[in-house]
């Protein structure tokens, strides 16, 4: 299973970042073979309009089966994160990327949108 | 560190009342005056700028005399009508560019280019209250966008972090919009500032849709509640029915007017009617917030 959290850094250690369009980095785990990955989002700073949508863009062409953020997509991107076979998670906002991992495991996150 | 975002849905309902009233209530906190496009947080707050930073968004084309060959293939293409030639000189009339690109794309001699625009000012202010003012100002025409309240948002969260501050209040601008949604972004809790008329309760709704679906949680303050009070029975019936927290009801009172003539939070203006009022409110939030 290949998880996507949205991040503020590009380690287990790193928080997640409470935001989806424009957070700074997405990190995606590979569980089959425990690898991660990391994309640098943090030039969506300079997008006026459409952050959601574009950060979604890079969850589609990715391909994961969940993701992992803390407020959740807006209308937009849900709209596209919907044509996905995706499970959305939310309330990691503040966690670590491995305190989300384990609340996932735990079926302590909301599945949300 | 907590974020709270003041939105209205609809203007004129009493929000940046609110969030100055906050401001002078809420201890160890920075401002953040997201409604750029009406940001009036600074006529009460009095700001004093300590930086200030040039904001550049979104692009405009710009022809290169030297190198435009004259083909008319920019003037043809544009939607806008923003190109036109005296003879063979070609211009971009800035006022109508949308800054879509396609002159750009188009030109056979690379002589559009594309700058972005500094379109206004980013400071971080002290305010006679004592808590640091995240605010913005746009030039003329300019619009707010969901860049420069994650801007604004960002600084302000950069100075609470910096002076070891516990909360940051956003006053959102009206509306549902791209600026609305990052404003949202990230918040911890949300206060709805509504009135009962039907357009008060109808951008309540579309307001709280978006809120909802942000998973954040939100209390509501109905300001001139008495106003009306039939809408007022309607507004509350809603906030039952959706799980959002009622917080108060304000009462129609022209200590809001003259407060704000005054250039005064209304907590300043007349204390002994709403400082307590307002620290029930705040109390309130902040339980909810540990």
């Amino acid at each position: 299973m290949k998880i996507a959290f949205t991040t503020t850094g590009t380690d287990w250690d790193s928080k997640i970042d409470p935001r989806f369009g424009r957070t700074d980095f997405i990190l995606f785990y590979d569980e089959d073979i425990e690898e991660i990955s990391t994309i640098d989002n943090r030039e969506i700073v300079n997008v006026a309009h459409g952050a959601g949508p574009k950060t979604a863009q890079h969850i589609f062409d990715h391909a994961p089966d969940v993701l992992i953020t803390g407020n959740g997509p807006g209308g937009n991107a849900a709209a596209i994160l919907a044509t996905m076979q995706l499970k959305i998670y939310t309330g990691a906002g503040g966690m670590t990327v491995r305190e989300a991992y384990d609340a996932l495991k735990n079926n302590q996150l909301p599945e949300g949108v | 560190m907590k974020e709270i975002v003041i939105i209205s849905g609809k203007g004129g309902t009493g929000k940046t009342s609110v969030a100055a009233a906050l401001a002078f209530i809420v201890p160890k906190a920075v401002m953040a005056d997201c409604d750029v496009d009406a940001a009036d947080l600074h006529l009460i707050l009095k700001p004093e700028i300590r930086t200030s930073e040039d904001f550049y968004s979104g692009v405009k084309a710009e022809i290169d005399p030297g190198m435009c060959i004259g083909c008319w293939e920019c003037e043809r293409v544009c939607r806008f009508n923003a190109i036109s030639h005296a003879s063979s000189i070609y211009k971009v009339n800035p006022l109508d560019c949308e800054g879509c690109g396609y002159c750009n794309q188009i030109c056979p001699a690379q002589a559009i280019s594309l700058p972005q625009q500094m379109v206004g000012q980013c400071f971080v202010s002290d305010t006679r209250f004592g808590c640091r003012l995240v605010h913005a100002k746009l030039g003329i025409g300019a619009d707010n966008s969901g860049k420069l309240v994650a801007k604004v948002k960002k600084e302000a969260k950069q100075e609470a972090l910096r002076t070891g501050m516990d909360y940051i209040l956003v006053d959102g601008s009206p509306g549902i919009g791209c600026p609305v949604i990052s404003s949202l972004s990230g918040a911890d809790f949300v206060i709805l500032v509504t009135e009962p008329t039907l357009s008060g309760l109808s951008d309540l709704q579309r307001v709280w849709q978006l809120t909802a679906q942000f998973n954040i949680p939100a209390g509501c303050l109905i300001n001139k509640a008495d106003l009306n009070s039939q809408i007022t029975a309607q507004i509350k019936d809603y906030l039952a029915q959706q799980g959002i927290w009622h917080l108060d009801d304000l009462p129609y009172d022209e200590d809001f007017s003259r407060a704000i003539t005054l250039g005064q939070s209304l907590v300043e203006y007349n204390p002994g009617k709403w400082k307590t009022r307002f620290d029930i409110i705040w109390q309130s939030i902040s339980k909810e917030l540990k």
